[in-house]
């Protein structure tokens, strides 16, 4: 699949604001940058950015038992969500390994779920599977709206008093060059961020529109960059099925109390015991990027291996997501990561860095 | 060769009779079936119901009528429903020849 014919306009729109594609994600080729990487990650860090996150599967559930159904498969509590409230969870596996990290909001009248790129399809299948008598209906509409989000510390004032206050994951609806459209916080780059359901017909005049507002377009370049040092795991690098939850960092979407679910007996085990046997953590290096898969190792032998590696203008380095072995996984520890016939010398720390970031 | 039908032992048939009794059902059936969820993915459903579905597989056995929708009885065929009584008992117990791996409580498997 090439770029969505829905996507067309908003396609066109974008690269009239210079966009350069070269990237592509969920079958969809997104803006690598809009010609000054640079710029578009300071937009991010310190006023607001515009990203388009198209690629992440959308899913519209309807029907009396869905926030059941996603409460037995998945490891946080939805049961209760009000409507206008949201959660992110992680549908694992019995063995307890991860099938994706989703957002599920509860907009009252349907669910909305958010995937990874291109694991859609993925989590329907999921769902069918364990769906018996349950009044419940899983449609796949990610081709026929754009997921635009507005990111960084002003992003709130960008899109009005509507979002001011808005939680994590918690929904409202904002006007928008006289559009109603669903806002839904999910702070996907590990920064405030807002997302923006908007209908395929209006995707362009509404990008359009909030780069008016002042939100300045990004590319995947500057939203990877910002990404790696929140310590933010993306599907395909730090999630997948090689990870369970505890070791990708996702303690804050597993309920404990809650009951039930697939893969709720290794998830309760790995941490009552302390058997988790890695963990991701941020490596500064001190030289050139090695590739983002090189293996970690520490007085001669491996501690771990890199997910992720940008060029990070916070720590003026490179800046590595790494998988590190629990009896290792601790801030301040000198590594060295073999990139072809050299190794390059790097430290652990823990991410998001607080300092080093302003 | 595991039988494809599901079973109910006589004890079972005679508990399930009285639980129906008490929710004053004249004429009813024990559905049976799975959901999704438990910590390995299914779990077992059990109720007293007044009437078969149109799709359901109907089975009679010690005088008591098994309701059981298709796509469960995909994951219990084989099984034979017991009932275990005293103090340490478990109630209904479902024997199923597909679960390949069981929860530690004993409630839910995978296939």
């Amino acid at each position: 699949m090439t770029s969505s014919t829905t996507s067309a306009p908003l396609r066109e729109t974008q690269v009239n604001a210079g966009a350069e594609f070269d990237s592509s994600e969920g079958g969809l080729a997104l803006p690598a940058h809009f010609g000054d990487a640079a710029r578009e990650y300071t937009a991010a860090r310190q006023s607001s950015a515009l990203l388009d996150r198209s690629a992440f599967g959308r899913l519209r559930i309807t029907g009396a038992d869905g926030l059941d159904l996603l409460n037995r498969l998945s490891t946080n509590k939805l049961i209760d969500l009000q409507p206008g409230h949201g959660a992110g969870t992680v549908l694992t596996t019995n063995k307890g390994r991860i099938i994706d990290l989703l957002v599920v909001a509860n907009l009252g009248e349907e669910l909305l779920v958010i995937t990874s790129p291109g694991t859609q399809d993925k989590v329907v299948e999921w769902i069918d599977l364990y769906t018996f008598g349950e009044d419940i209906a899983v449609e796949d509409a990610t081709q026929s709206a754009a997921l635009l989000s507005v990111v960084g510390p002003q992003a709130a004032e960008v899109l009005g008093d509507a979002v001011a206050g808005l939680d994590l994951f918690d929904s409202t609806d904002v006007e928008l060059g006289s559009r109603p459209l669903r806002v839904i916080r999910t702070d996907a780059l590990g920064i405030a961020g807002y997302d923006l359901v908007v209908p395929a017909e209006h995707a362009a005049n509404v990008w359009l529109d909030l780069a008016d507002r002042g939100a300045v377009p990004i590319g995947e370049l500057a939203a990877e960059t910002v990404r790696v040092e929140q310590g933010v795991p993306r599907f395909g690098r730090e999630l997948g099925e090689d990870y369970n939850p505890l070791e990708a960092g996702l303690l804050p979407f597993i309920s404990f109390d809650k009951g039930c679910y697939i893969g709720q007996e290794v998830v309760v085990r790995l941490n009552t015991y302390r058997k988790v046997q890695k963990r991701l953590m941020g490596i500064v290096l001190d030289e050139e990027m090695p590739d983002h898969d090189a293996l970690v190792e520490a007085n001669g032998g491996q501690v771990g291996f890199l997910t992720s590696v940008v060029d990070s203008p916070a720590m003026g380095r490179p800046l590595a997501l790494a998988f590190v072995r629990t009896a290792h996984a601790e801030a301040g520890l000198a590594v060295e990561v073999p990139s072809g016939s050299r190794a390059v010398s790097g430290v652990t720390l823990e991410l998001p860095a607080s300092a080093g970031t302003e | 060769m595991t039988p494809l039908t599901i079973s109910i032992s006589e004890k079972a048939a005679r508990k399930a009779r009285e639980f129906a009794e008490k929710s004053e059902h004249e004429e009813f059936g024990l559905r049976v079936g799975v959901k999704g969820g438990g910590c390995s993915g299914l779990t077992y459903t059990l109720s007293i119901d007044a009437d078969s579905r149109p799709e359901d597989k109907v089975i009679e056995e010690n005088g008591i009528k098994l309701f059981i929708d298709k796509k469960s009885y995909v994951f219990l065929a084989g099984t034979i429903l017991e009932y275990s009584d005293g103090l340490n008992g478990k109630g209904f117990v479902f024997n199923n020849p597909n679960a390949k791996t069981v929860c530690g409580c004993g409630t839910s498997f995978s296939v």
